[in-house]
């Protein structure tokens, strides 16, 4: 075929399946444009065809033929759809920014041919329905291309919101699934097909997994297979067993099917609830067994008994007999301050846009790898003491998304690195996106008892928790656990268990445990509220010892918002609902960070061993050091574990590491500076350390380099829902959210990541529902069809407020906002529709059928 | 077995999934573009015709609004843009199962259905039998409302309601058959329609359930209606009963909930909300349709 490719003739002869995107990443070389579901639901792929834009994932390669086609590099770079993204901070991680840049430039181009002025936002979200933004970028997204329509960057450069927008908007930023290596070799995974069995493993030829056989139809390729099960049990339909890698992903595909894998049935269970009873099959069998089962908590798990496939965490009490005395007794004499219920949340899948991807390059001198990570500097020590190679280097340039799900060595690098090492070329294994739906991690499901006894002045009497989580085979749910640092230290009693079944294992996932804790307890202190007709806030506030968060309930409490809620039962079709809910988070930080600032070709490079998975790391550091140098050229290289040491992304710990460590870094190169200019300190190298918090931290030792500070993040969230009680329909109309960690270091980064977190919390509380065949163990919800992420008309509006008092023990006096900036979401998103229809959602997420089922007719 | 290559929405899918394997018969060179007036004054659509042109052509939207409307709600601007009136009249079902790589049923040559024993919400709420996924097609839903006709290359026409009609496969045409056009009858003046589909999200899902009706009011008497809906069966399914209910009587809200009331009995516990859902969806856009 021909076509005019971004402005040139180009020639391409496809195969009979392929796709357009295929042959444009691949057969030419534009990896700008992005593979995400394959399914033509994301849009990530999208390109312009004829100036039409169009899925690349879903068109035929063929019909390329005769047309003119316009990626994201053929864009340019100073479009003004692209201007705009850049300065209205339009991204997060970048991974779907491509998409909404093609899209948006044809509904841009269009839409001025015959309008003035600014299109209204729902026709700018009609035009971008078919885009997913898992970050939920989307609130700037629309701002943006409103900006570009009305002309704004028709005559003048953007200024960056964050450092690396320019990269991300023009497809130049590079993340793991665009690397390709001179010799690269493609792996898949081979996985179980049942959900429990004994397996014997045969590779065509040399059985024992030391094969090293020619691909079909292939003979001078270079293909071959390593063994990932450790022992012959699998416990999951679609544990990995075996990694194949071959010349192309078809070959390896063919050849994955050579590899024999003789099951022998083990009686499985899938379904948490039939798992917890007696006489189900046993899935750990013994103590060696247990300690094998793979865990969903950031760093160690605790201690805890084992009974079947129930594992119990010791429960944590303080005065646990009086708490359950006052709640008998409440009980007993239906007291108005007594709520008791059961709740339960979905497990929810991460869904990063951009899978997990690795390439692995192992050469005698060492290995190289690639890989889309959020936790850089950890992954290289991992794989030190795993492989032991001469020297490591991790590399991440740009991550498209993590969430919690890329914070160790997942199959995909262990497979590439295995089959790299094996075969002597650079392998590359980056999963599907059912592979990634189904085998990379979630937040685990959850059945929470609650039990509590609130009082109008007296504060919170008693509360008893007990939640057992769903996470597959994983273990290390705590949910429960987090009730000791809210409302107090009246009476409690809360246990965290993980009733272990025969499907995938869950993972770290943004504010591990928060989001369902406050599912049941925020709407538990809502019920108390409702039953002792006290304004919900107020209540709060006298609960609630947190100076930083009730200084949150007192912004609130005076919002219109707030003070306009429907009071009064309502009886139309639509009915409005207004909700609260307070959340808190641990601080945490790196203190072992180091920021290394060179002057280089006149300008200030800094590097730290980090990476940025769309939080806006890099732009913390270069806003940190232009306080110092405020008119230096500053250079900010993350994505690289030679640099010094640098966070991992994960317990909302970035910010507070890296910052201060940039600023201690500006002030010893001002230092050495003296007052000369940067450029006559070419060459010099400085490092900046994070100095210690004042008065010391909440557990004086880091472990893996985490260190627990003093003090908890707060946030209040304000919901407005409006609920069609005969469609059951709830749309999130505006949400207010204050959030309390003291100085904000990059003001557009922080309001987009709370932004997101709102987006994700509508998500988890309204749509987002992994569904595993309680037979067969398969997860159903393995594409972006049947995994319903939150879309840009389901963004409502949105205001963020900061609360910066409070944090002057930390040096530069703000932390970290990641986590605590979602998890009180979707327990506001219950309270307002509670709020609307008098229906208390115990379960989420509130599908349409469970609501129309539970409202009072 | 071979499959003709229209849009590539729905194929290209299943062929990334593994469901699709056969050879495939591309119809990008066939034309079937075209959009016709025919003898009797209605129109006839090619079936390579997108849905995006039927929601936006002006004299289609003229003609048949049902039709425009819903072709326009469905999917995204993307899928639109390239699926086709002939892909999405044929289109496979988007069942959970089938479109799973590790399940075979009835629909992939295999036997037996493995959603019925755990059906969901999402399922039929009228059970044919065997398969219990609704049937994706909303744009044969609207068809059906105007008694369109599907051309069949090599054989004689037939009804685009003759198209389904039994649980067991999404549509009853041969694999080499192939659906060339569409043809529907002349427009009626002064028609008005509407067209609704619940879903969870705002937008871009396929639906619960979903409605489309239209009424031509003369007078101050509905004279003609159609009224179809989507989302509940094995199969796209016109009212007839609805339609005669309206049929003759002075349009009002009454009339509508009177008309819009559903005495079937559900399949399974967890799709019984879908009947009072799709009786709220015929009333909705009924009035829309006023």
């Amino acid at each position: 075929m021909r076509l005019t490719f971004n402005g040139s003739p180009r020639e391409h002869d496809p195969g009979p399946g392929d796709t357009a995107a295929d042959v444009i990443r691949t057969a030419f070389g534009a990896t700008g444009t992005k593979v995400s579901c394959g399914a033509g639901v994301c849009g990530a792929c999208t390109i312009l065809v004829d100036g039409e834009a169009r899925v690349s994932c879903l068109l035929p390669a063929a019909r390329l033929d005769g047309t003119e086609v316009t990626t994201v590099e053929g864009v340019g770079g100073d479009h003004p759809v692209q201007r705009a993204f850049v300065e209205c901070d339009a991204l997060q991680c970048g991974f779907c920014t491509p998409g909404f840049v093609t899209e948006a430039v044809a509904f841009h181009d269009r839409w001025r041919k015959d309008h003035e002025g600014t299109p209204f936002r729902e026709e700018v979200a009609d035009a971008l329905t078919g885009h997913l933004c898992r970050c939920g970028a989307y609130e700037n997204i629309l701002t943006a291309v409103q900006e570009a329509c009305a002309g704004t960057f028709d005559d003048r450069e953007p200024v960056p919101a964050r450092v690396e927008a320019p990269a991300k908007v023009t497809g130049a930023a590079e993340y793991t699934v665009d690397v390709t290596l001179p010799g690269m070799l493609h792996g898949v995974i081979v996985r179980s097909r049942l959900p429990h069995a004994r397996v014997m493993v045969t590779f065509p030829d040399a059985p024992g997994g030391s094969a090293s056989a020619p691909p079909p139809g292939k003979p001078s390729g270079v293909a071959g297979f390593v063994r990932l099960l450790h022992g012959d049990v699998v416990r999951y339909t679609g544990q990995p067993i075996a990694a194949v890698a071959a010349e192309t992903p078809a070959l390896a595909r063919e050849l994955a099917k050579t590899v024999t894998v003789d099951y022998v049935e083990l009686p499985s269970v899938v379904d948490p609830e039939e798992a917890r009873r007696d006489g189900a099959p046993v899935i750990f069998e013994d103590a060696a067994a247990q300690k094998s089962a793979p865990s969903s908590a950031e760093g160690a798990g605790f201690p805890a008994r084992w009974r079947g496939n129930v594992r119990s965490g010791y429960a944590s009490a303080w005065r646990g007999r009086t708490a359950r005395r006052r709640l008998d007794a409440a009980e007993e004499r239906n007291a108005p301050g007594y709520f008791a219920a059961t709740f339960t949340t979905s497990g929810q899948s991460h869904t990063a846009l951009e899978p997990h991807a690795s390439v692995a390059d192992w050469r005698p001198d060492g290995l190289t790898l690639y890989t889309s990570t959020q936790a850089l500097p950890h992954l290289k020590a991992a794989a030190a003491k795993r492989w032991n190679p001469p020297k490591v280097e991790v590399v991440a340039h740009h991550v498209g998304g993590g969430f919690g799900a890329k914070l160790g060595l997942g199959t995909d690098a262990v497979a590439a690195v295995e089959l790299s090492r094996k075969l002597g070329r650079p392998v590359r294994v980056a999963m599907s996106r059912a592979e990634e739906l189904t085998d990379t991690g979630y937040r685990p499901g959850t059945r929470s008892e609650l039990r509590m006894l609130g009082t109008p002045t007296g504060g919170l009497a008693a509360i008893t928790l007990d939640v057992s989580g769903h996470g597959g085979v994983s273990t290390g749910s705590m949910v429960a656990t987090l009730g000791l640092l809210m409302y107090g230290f009246g009476p409690r009693h809360v246990r965290d268990r993980d009733v272990i079944a025969n499907a995938p294992p869950a993972s770290p996932f943004r504010g591990p445990g928060g989001p369902p804790f406050a599912w049941a307890v925020e709407q538990g202190v809502d019920a108390i509220a409702h039953k002792l007709g006290a304004d919900p806030l107020k209540l709060r506030r006298t609960w609630d010892g947190n100076r930083r968060r009730r200084a949150l309930y007192e912004i609130a409490g005076d919002l219109p918002l707030w003070r306009d809620r429907p009071t009064a039962p309502q009886t139309g079709r639509y009915r409005r609902g207004v909700g609260a809910a307070a959340a808190n988070w641990i601080y945490t930080a790196d203190l072992d960070t180091k920021v290394e600032l060179t002057v280089r070709d006149g300008r200030i490079v800094a590097r730290t061993a980090t990476q940025d998975i769309g939080t806006g790391v890099r732009t913390v550091i270069r806003n940190t050091i232009r306080e110092v140098f405020p008119d230096a050229d500053i250079v900010v290289e993350l994505g690289h574990s030679d640099a010094p040491h640098g966070p991992v992304a994960g317990g909302s710990r970035s910010t507070a590491s890296v910052g201060p460590a940039a600023r201690d870094a500006a002030g010893k190169l001002a230092a050495h500076l003296g007052g000369k200019p940067v450029a006559e300190a070419e060459g010099t190298t400085v490092v900046g350390e994070r100095p210690k918090d004042r008065r010391g931290s909440a557990v004086p030792v880091s472990m893996d380099h985490l260190r627990i500070g003093r003090g908890l993040a707060g946030a209040v969230h304000i919901t407005e829902v409006e609920v069609d009680t005969l469609l059951g329909h709830t749309r999130v109309t505006r949400v207010w959210g204050g959030v309390a960690v003291g100085a904000i270091y990059n003001r557009a980064a922080a309001l987009n990541q709370c932004e997101g977190g709102i987006v994700q919390g509508i998500g988890y509380a309204l749509y987002e529902e992994r569904l595993t065949d309680p037979r067969t163990g398969v997860v159903l919800s393995a594409n972006l069809e049947d995994y319903r992420l939150p879309g840009v008309k389901d963004t409502p509006e949105m205001t963020i407020h900061f609360h910066e008092d409070g944090w002057d023990h930390v040096p530069g006096g703000g932390i970290g906002l990641g986590e605590v900036c979602t998890v009180s979401v979707a327990a506001s998103v219950g309270n307002a529709v509670f709020n609307a229809t008098g229906f208390r959602p115990l379960d989420l997420p509130i599908r349409p059928d469970r609501l129309l089922e539970g409202m009072p007719r | 077995m071979t499959e003709y290559l229209a849009g590539g929405t729905d194929l290209m899918e299943r062929r990334l999934s593994g469901r699709s394997t056969g050879p495939i018969v591309d119809l990008y060179d066939r034309g079937l573009r075209s959009i016709e007036t025919t003898g009797d004054g209605g129109f006839r659509i090619g079936a390579m015709v997108t849905v995006d042109t039927l929601a936006t052509d002006p004299a289609l939207t003229a003609a048949y609004p049902a039709l425009a409307l819903t072709a326009g709600a469905l999917a995204t601007p993307q899928i639109r843009r390239a699926a086709t009136v002939g892909g999405v009249l044929l289109q496979r079902t988007r069942c959970r199962y089938y479109r799973n790589e590790h399940y075979e049923c009835l629909k992939t040559g295999g036997e037996g259905c493995p959603a019925r024993g755990n059906p969901g919400e999402r399922a039929v709420v009228l059970d044919l039998g065997p398969c219990v996924a609704p049937h994706p097609s909303s744009v044969a839903m609207a068809l059906l409302t105007y008694d369109a006709v599907a051309e069949i290359e090599n054989r004689p026409s037939t009804p685009v309601a003759a198209l389904y009609g039994d649980g067991a496969r999404d549509h009853l045409l041969d694999p080499s058959d192939l659906l060339t056009a569409v043809t529907l009858p002349p427009p009626v003046e002064g028609e008005r329609a509407g067209y609704k589909r619940a879903i969870g999200r705002a937008s871009a899902e396929w639906p619960l359930a979903e409605a489309v009706a239209h009424l031509t009011v003369r007078d101050g008497v509905v004279t003609r209606a159609g009224v179809a809906v989507g989302g509940v069966a094995a199969v796209p399914l016109r009212l007839p009963e609805v339609e005669a209910a309206l049929t003759g009587e002075a349009p009002s809200e009454e009339l509508f909930a009177r008309a819009a009331r559903l005495d079937w009995t559900p399949a399974f516990p967890e799709t019984a909300y879908k009947i009072g859902l799709t009786a709220t969806l015929i009333g909705d856009v009924l009035a829309q349709a006023l």
